[in-house]
């Protein structure tokens, strides 16, 4: 059985338990208290030591509010024309998404692995196993997420283990247990695939007609990567919650470079021979 | 819901507008988070980009002397500087990667596992097939120059170690080290690198042969030592390959288009267009194709063709940095229509 993820965004409310919940289930070190100025996330970005990361995506409108206002109309839907005769074209948009590692089904970081150390796991989710790794970073620029990183004083990649110590307790991941709005679902993939579909159809069914799952073949899991093991239901475009539209499996071009090398080494060594020529 | 709003939406067939909604929010352009890098660029800083250039200078001086070889060109200068180069860059190329590794004790766990599809694992390999290959002929060698003295181990070394053979079996492995770099680059996600992977390993190994070819050149050169003809055939073939590696990353150039443009950025230029371009190619170019050949014009060129090869590394390493770090980059890159498929045509 492989199991994943399924994040819907459109549920989520910004708390971060998903993140504390991680940090303290895997004892991941605190990333310091840096101040980003940017909304209330002060993380940024996944990394070896952040597994989890709630991104922040914010763009109020500068329009004054006037007229007889209906805020609780507001905060639920917002409407044109708005309610009490407000003239305001949007509240802005204020969304959150609870990143994580996207247990790719074709995974670069474990194609690209010289040592061995990403597996797949008896879940079928991806594991970097610590005792393996060394730390030679070649995972790093090879995820098209940005997950991994390597970690400062440890020097080896570290990234989401999909809670591997508590599945095989028969216990959810951390952050899928603590999350209040249950944004964050554990599951088998194919149980949490009907899941994310259901659930976009009936966002579909309100009005919602943008709301789309990312993490397919079609988009976000594409160009060899075959899907993604954690799923995300989304309401805008790819890029504003930092994720790319269509990412490629990098190890797909690597058949190819080598061919094109040996050609090079063949060319380069006839130049040779015919320079010995008199 | 609220009253009013379930009047608007009955009124709207069930659609509601939201602020969410792309198409009715004119002030979304903004497609990036913040600003922050979407992907993580690698580590590397020198170690790198120096094994980089050491390898391709072991990969071409065994491509050159095992040609010579091949065509039954004995020149026992050339033989001499070209097994100890193959020596020192086999020893050096280790150092300077397991230096880099973030456990460095733990660097033979690169040999638990042979995975063709990582370049980091196959160049491993190849690097310790290559390098003890190499190391046996160095042996030879130094059995052969005296010296390990004259005793039973230097004549059992020379009776023991095959030359021709261990050359010719020296060879792949050597030219793999040399191209394989520029594909441990363009196997990661990194824009600039992934976007050339059809013509980043030709273009190491054009480079990396350009290189070996103006180092040996310029140890002849330095010690006076080597048969004319083996200058003759080193100058000739710099030449080719100097034209060659010129057109190469030219080619790389445009196909890179838009995402190659951190080489000519602040940081990179001078590195990139000072260093590879113009003191790498342009000059010795220059020097090589212009009047009589003289000592003095062959050595600064191979100085400064070794030097290009070095500045040509190291800016495309920076360059990938920049382009890693960059979110409009890769969400271009990554955004379905241009981005490189398996079957693009270059
Ligand atoms: S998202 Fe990145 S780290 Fe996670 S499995 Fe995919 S490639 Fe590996
Ligand atoms: S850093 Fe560790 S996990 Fe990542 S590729 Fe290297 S050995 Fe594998």
């Amino acid at each position: 059985m492989a199991t994943g993820f399924l994040t819907d965004t459109t549920v989520c409310i910004g708390c971060k338990a998903c993140e504390v919940a991680c940090k303290q289930w895997n004892q991941l070190p605190a990333d310091g208290y840096e101040l980003t100025g940017d909304s209330y996330d002060n993380t940024g970005h996944l990394s070896g030591t952040t597994w989890r990361h709630v991104a922040f995506i914010e763009n109020p409108k500068k329009r004054r509010l006037t007229g007889d206002v209906d805020l609780v109309a507001l905060a639920e839907d917002v409407t044109e024309p708005l309610p009490g005769g407000a003239e305001l074209d949007a509240l802005g948009r204020w969304a959150f998404m609870s990143d994580v590692c996207k247990h790719c089904v074709e995974a670069p970081c474990q194609q690209a692995c010289p040592t061995g150390s990403i597996i797949r796991n008896e879940f079928d989710n991806v594991y970097i196993q610590p005792d393996v790794c060394n730390g030679c970073g070649y995972c790093v620029p090879a995820c098209p997420y940005g997950v991994i990183t390597q970690v400062p004083h440890d020097g080896r990649a570290f990234k989401c283990t999909l809670c591997y110590d508590r599945q095989i307790d028969g216990l959810e991941p951390a952050c899928a247990k603590a999350c209040p709005t249950n944004s964050i679902q554990f599951g088998d993939v194919e149980d949490l695939k009907v899941v994310a579909e259901e659930r976009v159809r009936e966002l579909h069914d309100k009005g919602y007609t943008q709301a789309y799952v990312w993490g397919t073949p079609e988009v976000g899991g594409t160009g060899g990567i075959n899907g993604n093991h954690s799923k995300f239901v989304l309401m805008d475009e790819p890029e504003a919650y930092n994720l790319p539209k269509h990412p490629y499996l990098p190890q797909e071009k690597v058949k190819g470079g080598v061919i094109a090398g040996a050609v090079a080494a063949g060319v380069l060594g006839a130049v040779v021979a015919l320079a010995f020529r008199d | 819901m609220s009253e009013a709003t379930r009047e608007s939406v009955q009124q709207s067939n069930g659609k509601v507008e939201t602020s969410h909604h792309p198409q009715t929010d004119p002030k979304r352009n903004d497609k990036h988070y913040y600003g922050i890098p979407p992907i993580k660029h690698a580590h590397w800083t020198w170690q790198i980009p120096v094994y980089f250039w050491i390898g391709g200078i072991g990969a071409g001086t065994q491509l050159f002397s095992t040609v010579a070889q091949l065509l039954g060109h004995e020149d026992a200068a050339l033989k001499r500087a070209s097994r100890y180069t193959v020596l020192v860059t086999m020893i050096l190329s280790p150092i300077l990667l397991i230096w880099d590794l973030g456990r460095p004790e733990r660097f033979y766990n690169m040999m638990r596992i042979l995975k063709l599809r990582s370049p980091m694992s196959t160049q491993s390999w190849s690097l310790l097939t290559f390098g003890n290959l190499g190391g046996l002929l160095a042996a030879r060698q130094a059995a052969e120059d005296g010296l390990l003295g004259r005793n039973a181990l230097s004549r059992l070394l020379l009776r023991l170690i095959p030359e021709r053979l261990l050359s010719v079996l020296a060879l792949p492995f050597g030219l793999f080290v040399g191209f394989n770099t520029g594909n441990l680059i363009s196997a990661t996600s990194v824009p600039l690198w992934a976007r050339n992977w059809a013509l980043m390993a030709p273009t190491f190994l054009a480079s990396g042969t350009s290189t070996a070819l103006s180092w040996l050149s310029l140890v002849l050169h330095l010690t006076r030592s080597g048969e004319a003809k083996t200058l003759r055939a080193l100058h000739r073939a710099e030449k080719a390959t100097i034209v060659i590696e010129a057109g190469l990353i030219a080619v790389s150039l445009v196909r890179m288009s838009r995402w190659g443009k951190p080489l000519f950025s602040k940081s990179v230029a001078p590195l990139f267009v000072g260093g590879a371009l113009v003191a790498g190619i342009v000059a010795p170019f220059a020097l090589l194709f212009s009047g009589r050949e003289t000592r003095g014009k062959n050595i600064l060129s191979s100085l400064l063709v070794l030097a290009g090869g070095l500045a040509f590394r190291f800016s495309l390493i920076k360059a990938g940095r920049i382009s890693a770090d960059d979110p409009e980059a890769y969400f271009t890159f990554a955004s379905g229509e241009s981005a490189p498929q398996p079957e693009d045509k270059v």
